[in-house]
């Protein structure tokens, strides 16, 4: 995120002091992606972001708190991105919904190894209670999934455990290639998580149709 | 100290003090958090000396290391142990396993708390040492399911971590007494895949 001008420049209070937020957190989660939580220091978020030391006290009185805000913006990125893919589609394309929810995803982790850092890896590595935002938004996609989803390819609704781990198996899976170094590559794990979360509900024949179609 | 059980030999006393410790940790960090067990409630609860826990350990992150390499050995042995009863059907086997698997949920929920939930917080080397639990046990599925030819090759990655997310939902919900009630949903979820492409190929 790049700093603004210096000097006068008729930028309100308001915008430069939401603009410096913003720096803060995009510079802690570059660092925390670079080096862990606990060599992630303020001066070196404020070295990031382009921000004084006195001026990061004035948004955050912590690390720890820059640090649970950076959480939130990264949790709310991601939402925002799945929900504004799957959005696109009327109700009724369900299985248009789940493929580009999950390839709007993936596309987005790919391309912000940090923010895919942040959300599945080293946010949880952090420790400080973080895990509970992180089961809350893994949690907030389950609705997504289930709202409108077609019963079993053998009749009844698919089981709710299902929708749980269809769910938790995907974030698993994102979080250990993360912790391995290859976020950059997640877009390539397209075909496999959608085969994973489409079959519980279409079978496997629906499931690759879908897939193949792109 | 004069010791007053002779019949004991001090490498018998030293195995049984480690052993403590490291219950000791599992049971703290299920009951109250990691972040907040410190190195002398593991000491008390242990009825250890401090002095005795720094003669085994470097300090408190390698305690809680040494007592989820324990549990997650002891989980997998089971699990081992149950695939290989259930005979030569691939979905016994794998049914087997995981009946094994929430039973140790049930039995031992300490363990299961610290092994499924604790450790992926606890501190970066514990989250590296669950990645490498996750590992073990998706090549005991790997060895245990059909070949999946036909299937994505991570298949067996988001079906275990499906069940361990499941199993964290359950812990956390204070109904690990109940894990197995997740049994037929469970089953069906994992063997599902595999029964999916068997049907393709006829």
């Amino acid at each position: 995120m790049d700093r603004l001008p210096r000097g006068r420049h008729g930028l309100s209070p308001e915008f430069v002091a939401r603009n410096q937020r913003e720096r803060l957190i995009a510079g802690l989660t570059e660092a925390l992606y670079e080096v862990g939580y606990k060599k992630t220091t303020v001066s070196l978020i404020g070295a990031r972001a382009s921000v004084s030391k006195s001026d990061f006290y004035k948004h955050f009185e912590s690390k720890d708190e820059c640090f649970f805000a950076a959480y939130e913006a990264a949790i709310e990125r991601i939402r925002g991105e799945v929900l504004g893919a799957c959005s696109r589609h009327e109700v009724g394309g369900w299985s248009a919904r789940v493929r580009d929810g999950i390839a709007a995803l993936l596309t987005l982790l790919a391309a912000d190894p940090a923010l895919a850092s942040i959300s599945l890896v080293e946010g949880l590595r952090a420790g400080r209670g973080i895990y509970d935002r992180y089961q809350a938004a893994v949690e907030s996609f389950i609705p997504y999934l289930r709202e409108g989803a077609p019963e079993a390819p053998d009749g009844g609704p698919v089981p709710e455990a299902t929708d749980e781990a269809v769910v938790g198996g995907i974030a698993s899976l994102l979080g250990r290639r993360v912790l391995a170094g290859e976020a950059e590559r997640i877009d390539e794990l397209l075909p496999d998580v959608l085969e994973f979360a489409l079959t519980p509900y279409l079978g496997a024949v629906e499931a690759r149709r879908i897939i193949s179609a792109g | 100290m004069k010791s007053t059980r002779p019949e004991l030999s001090r490498e018998f006393v030293a195995v049984h003090k480690r052993r403590r410790i490291i219950d000791a940790m599992a049971e703290l960090s299920a009951e109250q958090g990691y972040e907040a067990t410190k190195i002398a409630d593991v000491v008390r609860r242990a009825g250890v000396a401090r002095k005795t826990l720094y003669d085994n350990f470097d300090g408190k992150e390698e305690v809680f290391l040494a007592a989820f390499d324990s549990a997650i050995d002891e989980l997998a042995a089971q699990i081992e142990a149950a695939c290989e009863e259930a005979g030569g059907e691939w979905a016994d086997r794998v049914a087997a396993g995981l009946r094994a698997f929430l039973t140790f949920v049930v039995e031992k929920p300490a363990a299961a708390r610290m092994c499924l939930i604790e450790a992926v917080s606890a501190a970066p080397a514990a989250s590296t040492r669950y990645d490498e639990a996750v590992q073990r046990f998706v090549e005991l599925l790997r060895r245990n399911a059909p070949a999946s030819k036909g299937l994505p090759d991570t298949i067996e990655e988001t079906l275990v971590g499906g069940v361990a997310w499941i199993l964290h939902q359950q812990i956390r919900r204070g109904e690990a007494a109940r894990a197995l009630d997740l049994m037929p949903e469970l089953t069906d979820f994992v063997l599902s895949p595999y029964q999916g492409v068997a049907e393709l190929k006829r």
